[in-house]
């Protein structure tokens, strides 16, 4: 381990340890990183050992701009948008990865985190490697942020030191917050397909207020209802954000005679009110495969009736079940500017 | 008392050893926790994901100090309110544990946690519990609660509002995402409505023209910003911050306004204290505006002492079951949570 002041190194220095594969710690405009070359996968299995990472756990990397980003990731509107708000700064955006990394450094899923440091000495670097740097903390995992050199040399073992091959050390950086991971990949066009489901046999109703849209539920329970016992009900809804599809199933529910609050299942994904189960997609990654892991086929019996937020995120998941299942697809739309009223919605529903 | 404490409610792996009200170790493994980055981002495939994860949350949150539950005295554990499958995985390993060591297994409730969390100290703080806070206001505003009530005494609470339909962090993802932030974007979404202002749009401040306040209701809020969104031609930077701050600021004049009504309709000169906990709490504008209003109204503001207390974690829940046993002896303890098979996940549990 070489521990050296700012001024007593040149760039030049820095690259060499960095492209034989070498771990140095260099101060960002949030904490001091440990940093290796994120496309040398010996080297980032050094740097594993030195985090004392669990396996499977990704690194994000640190790049120059976006023209050297987009040539390790996708990146799609979202994160363009982002770029061009928040880099280079301390936010680390996630995209859809281009196997462009040593093994490990992507996702499971391959997705991968991209940062821009705002601070020149690394850009520097990066520029020198011309390869990507991990960006990661330098202190071993759950240890104290490391704002100063003694921070990170405190906290570790003699073992860990000695995987350290270069330290640059310009004194206690101010006190700033972490990065903040933003994903961007829950936004590509293949998982927001909205839209795509066309209704054949279209029933359609105009709601101006949430009793409307209440009652509207209560109309296609008593419709359908004559399924319970002999096959399962689902209801797949399909709207934007605010359209009223909770508020759907809080009248659903009434009809069905269940008295408990119904409330977003956004956040626990799922609910259960009795025979009632009511599931929310908006917040998973991969829609299709969560839905089976929520162990809906189990959750498929003669009397069980399913509300699906944001169901078309899983069309194809929900077609396996029409075999066991009678499906009925409702859209809500708000009604156009021109219509007037703010609460103005049209709720189609069909049967596919 | 030391508690290992487990939570798996949610998206999150969180394992903790406290000591009392102190903190030891708080373990969380999430997609929001700095070294974790991003190795929790799918939120159902989470039995799988808890399985695979909670052994060496565990590991790292018993250290050297307790390697093999040295030292510790009880288990608690998070029975509800939260996804089923999820709260299984959390469950039974306290059981596994429990049984293993001869431990009494505390149940305890997530929102109570975090009602609680403001009392939690850092280990390095040899502060004593007060416990003369009560009774006190209580809010919890996180991703999946948004609940005011009067806390009466520790394990007595009588609610005073709470959502009908969406939670205050819920909706500002959402609203984030509308805007193009990806998710979760609250945090985002603050850094942009710093930068905005009120002046430029307007919208709805939820329930103001009921006069009953008695509930937190964020749906009719969400259907007027994708409408006022899409009104705005090709937002560029200056609207979407203003879009941003008109939002963040609807929705938390909202809390405002409830908290406004519930306090002059329940206070009682022995309320002096509000407990703030949830992960909003993490909110810089949300805190100025609860300062300001708890100044307005004579009472302390309290709220926990790092941001990992704030969002989902298990020291909150250590702490609570600390609280909540604090008169019992080790023996009267191991007498009360003996029986294990009175623990059991309860996915819609209130308090």
């Amino acid at each position: 381990m070489k521990l050296v002041k700012l001024k007593d190194v040149n760039i030049q220095q820095i690259v060499n340890v960095l492209s034989s594969g070498g771990l140095v710690i260099l101060p960002t405009e949030t904490l001091y990183g440990a940093m290796v070359d994120a496309t040398n996968f010996k080297a980032t299995q050094k740097l594993n050992e030195y985090k004392k990472r669990p396996l499977g756990k990704p690194y994000s990397i640190a790049v120059t701009d976006p023209v050297m980003a987009s040539k390790f990731v996708h990146l799609n509107s979202v994160a363009k948008k982002l770029y061009r708000q928040f880099l280079p700064g301390p936010i680390t955006i996630i995209s859809k990865g281009k196997g462009k990394v040593a093994r490990g450094v992507e996702s499971e899923d391959n997705t991968l985190g991209i940062r821009i440091p705002d601070y020149k000495l690394v850009i520097d670097v990066i520029r020198k490697l011309g390869k990507p740097l991990t960006a990661t903390s330098a202190n071993a995992s759950y240890k104290k942020k490391p704002y100063k050199v003694e921070d990170i040399l405190k906290n570790i073992t003699e073992k860990q030191k000695k995987l350290i091959d270069l330290i640059v050390d310009v004194g206690e950086l101010p006190h700033n917050e972490p990065s903040t991971v933003i994903d961007t990949t829950l936004d590509d066009p293949a998982i927001l397909r909205q839209g795509d489901i066309v209704l054949k046999d279209k029933n359609e109703l105009l709601s101006r207020s949430p009793e409307n849209t209440q009652n509207i539920a209560k109309e296609l329970w008593q419709k359908y209802e004559n399924f319970s016992g002999k096959r399962a009900i689902i209801f797949a809804l399909e709207g934007k954000m605010g359209t009223g599809k909770t508020v759907f199933v809080k009248g659903l529910a009434r009809a069905m005679g269940i008295d408990e609050k119904v409330t977003s299942p956004t956040y626990d994904l799922l609910n259960t009110y009795g025979p009632l189960t009511h599931i929310d997609t908006w917040r998973m990654i991969k829609p299709q495969q969560e839905l089976v892991s929520l162990g809906t086929k189990g959750l498929l019996n003669d009397k069980s009736v399913i509300a699906i937020e944001w169901a078309d995120k899983v069309e194809d998941q929900i077609h396996k079940y029409t075999e066991d299942a009678v499906v009925i697809w409702v859209k809500f739309v708000y009604s156009s500017a021109k219509s007037g009223h703010i609460n103005d919605r049209v709720i189609s529903w069909g049967v596919l | 008392m030391n508690i290992l404490a487990i939570d798996t409610s949610c998206d999150e792996t969180a394992v903790a050893v406290t000591r009392n009200v102190q903190v030891d170790s708080n373990i969380i493994w999430s997609q929001a926790s700095l070294h974790a980055k991003f190795g929790g981002v799918m939120p159902s495939l989470a039995q799988r994901a808890h399985e695979e994860r909670i052994d060496w949350v565990l590991k790292k949150a018993l250290g050297t100090k307790h390697k093999n539950l040295k030292g510790i005295d009880a288990i608690a554990v998070t029975v509800g309110p939260g996804l089923s499958i999820a709260l299984g995985v959390g469950v039974n390993k306290a059981k596994e544990l429990g049984k293993k060591h001869s431990l009494p297994l505390i149940p305890v409730n997530h929102v109570e946690a975090h009602l609680l969390s403001p009392l939690g100290k850092s280990k390095n703080k040899k502060e004593r519990v007060n416990l003369d806070l009560f009774p006190s206001f209580g809010l919890v505003l996180s991703g999946g609660t948004t609940l005011l009530c009067l806390i009466k005494n520790i394990g007595n609470y009588e609610i005073l509002a709470e959502s009908v339909d969406d939670a205050l962090g819920e909706a500002l993802d959402k609203a984030a995402r509308q805007l193009g932030f990806g998710y979760p974007g609250a945090e985002i979404l603050e850094k942009f409505a710093k930068r905005g202002s009120n002046d430029r749009f307007t919208l709805p401040i939820p329930l103001i023209g009921d006069s009953d306040k008695n509930r937190f209701s964020y749906s009719g809020l969400k259907s007027a910003f994708v409408r006022l969104y899409e009104s705005v031609n090709n937002p560029n930077k200056e609207d979407i911050e203003n879009l941003a701050h008109t939002f963040q600021h609807a929705a938390f004049k909202h809390i405002e306004k409830v908290l406004e009504y519930q306090i002059e309709k329940n206070d009682a000169p022995e309320i002096k204290n509000l407990l703030f906990g949830g992960g909003v709490s993490n909110n810089v504008e949300i805190r100025k505006m609860l300062r300001a209003l708890c100044k307005r109204y004579n009472l302390k503001l309290h709220i926990p002492y790092s941001k990992k207390l704030m969002g989902d974690n298990a020291a909150m829940i250590g702490i609570t079951a600390f609280l909540k046993n604090r008169d019992l002896s080790r023996d009267e303890l191991l007498k009360k949570y003996s029986d294990y098979s009175s623990v059991d996940r309860n996915p819609k549990l209130n308090i």
